[in-house]
């Protein structure tokens, strides 16, 4: 039996990395996928096409729609576009990013904005216009964070969105309850991604880590299916750390001797 | 200073490389003049991607941050990019002398998200080129003038092999823009 059969998932920013993997997965459980890209006549767009065809090729329906979700009409028409084509949405997947890399001090008012507006009010935005949709479902809502939520990472102002949007699953837990929503997030540790790339920019020994520490899209996309499955029904406004056990040491040797 | 292990030929094939194997296009699309962002549909994660292959593929480090970043970080924001996202007058006059002739499009009130889609292939081998041309004449370790880079394109000591050294990408953009500051007093 797929634990997702016949329900709708929308994924922003899923045409790459953890956002394309857990696309695939959701469309696996059963699930009918909205692909989320911001760019248009890119790359991203590029490879939403692909992700599209697969996703048919599995026998589920998949809608691409190019919204950047810092604008909020760009965010009206993702999910009016939604609703037109599946009539119902039962899954809000809280995935897409955008930031620089630079330590927080160093951030240009008009980047320290950007960040603000796609990483936080974007997330949000996008969280309200879901809520009519999702109540009628009995939804879930699934927002993607990262350690940095909680450790330094050189040059990541991302961390602090993270941070702040984990406290608002907690608060829209609560808030969303009497609507039968639930609202957790996956919180995962290193995941060779595309944004990983960057990262590996400014943490010059990070590819001295055990390769077991890193986490694949994969594990990320199934901890998300698992918190839209029913199984999961007993769980709302948690944090779910994925990371193979890196946050658990205080202290690690960067290299084995 | 400059360097003649490393022509510039050998140099946009390792360009050209890369960017096939980052963007999945057949080399053969690429040439000089090609604009990764126009012609390929490069995105940002693409260029990290490209930078990185080309970081590993020559020991060297790539610019993190564009010349546009950098004149706002030495001179403050606003000195190149304005309340509405537009290059200023000033960040024109630059990157002309920056990219020369080579873009005609350069415009003061052109967009800042316009301004990557000059990167070309061409302008990522002469970014490539002003680091290798950084080698030192003489190997920081052993003092020998003996650089050798064998059938690759590794750099390295040809007495105690010591890998080379060269300046970043960003070190290096930080340099020329000091210098065409003092010379022509634009900010």
């Amino acid at each position: 039996m797929l634990p997702l059969k016949d329900k709708v998932a929308l994924i922003t920013g899923s045409s790459r990395g953890i956002g394309n993997a857990i696309a695939r997965k959701c469309a696996l459980a059963g699930a009918d996928v909205v692909i989320n890209y911001r760019k248009a006549g890119g790359s991203s767009q590029e490879q939403a096409e692909q992700l599209c065809k697969e996703i048919e090729g599995m026998g589920r329906s998949a809608l691409m729609v190019q919204a950047d979700i810092a604008a909020k009409d760009s965010v009206k028409k993702l999910f009016s576009e939604t609703a037109g084509r599946f009539g119902r949405l039962d899954f809000l997947i809280l995935n897409a990013a955008k930031a620089p890399f630079k330590p927080v001090e160093k951030l240009f008012e008009r980047e320290l904005r950007q960040l603000v507006e796609t990483n936080y009010l974007g997330n949000i935005f996008c969280i309200q216009e879901s809520v009519p949709l999702l109540a009628k479902s009995g939804g879930r809502i699934v927002f993607i964070s990262s350690l940095g939520s909680r450790f330094y990472n050189p040059a990541y102002p991302l961390g602090s969105m993270k941070a702040a949007m984990e406290s608002v699953v907690r608060d829209c837990a609560e808030s969303l309850r009497h609507k039968k929503i639930l609202v957790n997030a996956v919180c995962g540790g290193i995941v060779r991604t595309d944004s990983f790339k960057i990262l590996r920019q400014y943490w010059e020994n990070i590819d001295m880590l055990p390769d077991e520490l890193f986490v694949e899209p994969d594990e990320i996309a199934d901890a998300t299916v698992f918190l839209c499955a029913p199984e999961s029904r007993g769980i709302t406004g948690q944090t779910l750390v994925v990371d193979r056990g890196l946050s658990n040491s205080l202290f690690r040797a960067v290299s084995n001797p | 200073m400059s360097q003649n292990l490393l022509t510039e030929a050998k140099v946009f094939e390792e360009i050209k490389k890369a960017v096939a194997e980052t963007l999945r296009v057949d080399e053969g699309k690429i040439n000089p003049e090609t604009s990764l962002i126009k012609d390929l549909g490069a995105e940002s994660l693409d260029f990290l991607d490209i930078n990185y292959r080309l970081e590993q593929a020559f020991g060297i480090k790539m610019a993190r941050h564009f010349v546009l970043e950098h004149i706002e970080e030495m001179f403050g924001e606003g000195a190149a990019i304005d309340e509405n996202g537009q290059l200023t007058d000033k960040a024109v006059q630059l990157l002309k002398i920056r990219f020369g002739d080579s873009a005609p499009e350069l415009t003061h009130g052109m967009d800042m998200d316009e301004v990557p889609s000059l990167v070309t292939a061409q302008s990522m081998a002469q970014g490539v080129m002003d680091i290798l041309d950084s080698l030192p004449g003489k190997c920081p370790k052993c003092g020998s003038a003996a650089w050798k880079s064998g059938n690759g394109v590794r750099v390295s000591c040809g007495s105690c092999n010591e890998a080379a050294a060269f300046a970043n990408g960003d070190d290096l953009i930080k340099d020329w823009l000091k210098k065409v500051q003092e010379e022509k007093k634009i900010f």
